[in-house]
């Protein structure tokens, strides 16, 4: 059973990783900062779904990318776009909305 | 033993060219980052295990599926596998069948040939199914990577998403009047047979000795001069034969139509062979003596009796062949 549980809430969890990225990306982060970020706030997210994710992201032009040398170790710094901001407030409207229908649904209307 | 460099490299390899740079050192920083400033071996393998895979991430970065068909394609692959296996096998036996036909040459037993035909036949249908079988696997391989599109609806024979319309063109077939595939397999096989022995039977109908090497052949039953001065006739009841069966084999079930098509089949093959069977010239006068010799019958009485009986039976197993058709289109 707990395997079966395992696996059903990895799949809750799936389609909201999106949506927690992007949340945080309002500020620039590079890769490790925002799986701490996101750990803060106790969501756990497979180091290798995050990475390709933000590629990804990328590619769909919501968030973009610059590289930053001047430190000692050069890092990859993501931020959304204008239009992944667009996006990201519609995205959380739309899951905002589906929670509370779903909250309705599981405790009862009374 | 750098395992950071080594796990890089194993994740890079697996990407297209143009990205290899980039992602490299992006996760060289991250696994660094993700390191205390001075770190053993194995902190670094802890690291990596939470990476996981090289292989799976790059699958990550790549977006390309890590399956050959996905569930996208899959049904339609095994779809049209199962659709066009059984043909193609059909296919290829009845050419192997066809070769031995044509290019038969005297001096064989018919239990040669049939072993030839059964060896090269099965050959033959590996061979195919092989081909088949890789053609199109490599031909939905393909269409899955290349298929860009983002839905994941699985595909129709149309390669569109599934509508009710699709309903439409699905022939649905009663288990009780579907032909089975052994049925069009084993009639098919039968036209073969009787074909080859037909237009080679000076060498493999007759009487047969044993002698120290096996049997031999020493007496063609049947004047071969006549059986092939009907070709025409016989080239036109095999033609409707192989074209029965294939029809069967494409409607796959019973119907009246079906039926009366082969009520018409049987009726042409048995005026057929009413006309062959009465020829004068048919049956071998030195085949005659020498049964009226073992069985101290006279020459005469045994070409009547092989006529009637041929005349009686023929007949029978035709209209039972006929109304069988009927029956199983009324089921």
């Amino acid at each position: 059973m707990s395997n079966l549980l395992d696996s059903l809430s990895t799949e809750l969890r799936r389609g909201t990783l999106t949506l927690a990225v992007l949340s945080q990306l309002q500020t620039q982060q590079y890769g490790y900062s925002l799986v701490q970020l996101l750990e803060k706030s106790g969501i756990t997210i497979e180091q290798s779904t995050l990475y390709p994710l933000l590629r990804r992201l990328e590619k769909q032009e919501l968030v973009e990318s610059v590289w930053d040398t001047t430190e000692a170790r050069p890092r990859k710094y993501y931020i959304l776009t204008d239009y992944g901001a667009e996006v990201y407030e519609k995205l959380k409207e739309e899951w905002l909305k589906n929670s509370k229908e779903l909250y309705k649904l599981l405790e009862g209307d009374d | 033993m750098n395992l950071i460099e080594v796990y890089i490299y194993e994740v890079t390899r697996r990407l297209p060219n143009k990205n290899r740079e980039d992602i490299g050192l992006e996760l060289k920083s991250t696994i660094e980052d993700m390191l205390p400033e001075k770190y053993s071996e194995d902190e670094v393998k802890k690291v990596l295990v939470e990476l996981g895979n090289p292989a799976v991430l790059a699958s990550e970065y790549n977006e390309r599926p890590m399956h050959l068909i996905g569930p996208k394609y899959y049904d339609l692959y095994m779809s049209l596998l199962k659709m066009i296996v059984p043909i193609a096998v059909v296919i290829a036996f009845i050419s192997v069948v066809a070769k031995y036909l044509v290019g038969f040459e005297g001096g064989d037993t018919v239990l040669n040939m049939g072993l030839m035909i059964l060896g090269e036949g099965i050959w033959s249908i590996l061979n195919v199914f092989m081909q088949v079988f890789f053609w199109l696997t490599l031909t939905f391989a393909i269409l899955e990577r290349t298929d860009h599109n983002e839905d994941k609806y699985p595909r129709t024979m149309s390669l569109q998403k599934w509508t009710p319309d699709d309903l439409k063109n699905i022939s649905y077939i009663p288990q009780n009047r579907a032909v089975s595939k052994g049925y069009v397999f084993g009639s098919l096989l039968w036209t073969a047979i009787w074909g080859t022995i037909y237009f080679n039977a000076d060498h493999l109908a007759g009487v047969y000795e044993g002698t120290g090497e096996g049997l031999e052949f020493i007496l063609p039953a049947l004047n071969q001069e006549v059986l092939n001065s009907f070709w025409p006739l016989i080239v036109i009841v095999i033609g409707l034969e192989i074209v029965f069966a294939l029809t069967l084999f494409i409607k796959n079930q019973w119907t009246k139509k079906i039926a009366f098509f082969n009520v018409i089949r049987e009726v042409i093959a048995v005026i057929v062979l009413i006309f062959l069977i009465t020829n004068s010239n048919l049956l071998n006068p030195e085949f005659l003596a020498y049964m009226s010799n073992i069985l101290n019958i006279a020459a005469d009485q045994i070409r009547n009796f092989i006529i009637g009986l041929t005349l009686i039976l023929f007949p029978i197993f035709s209209i039972y062949n006929s109304v069988e058709g009927y029956r199983k289109a009324n089921r």
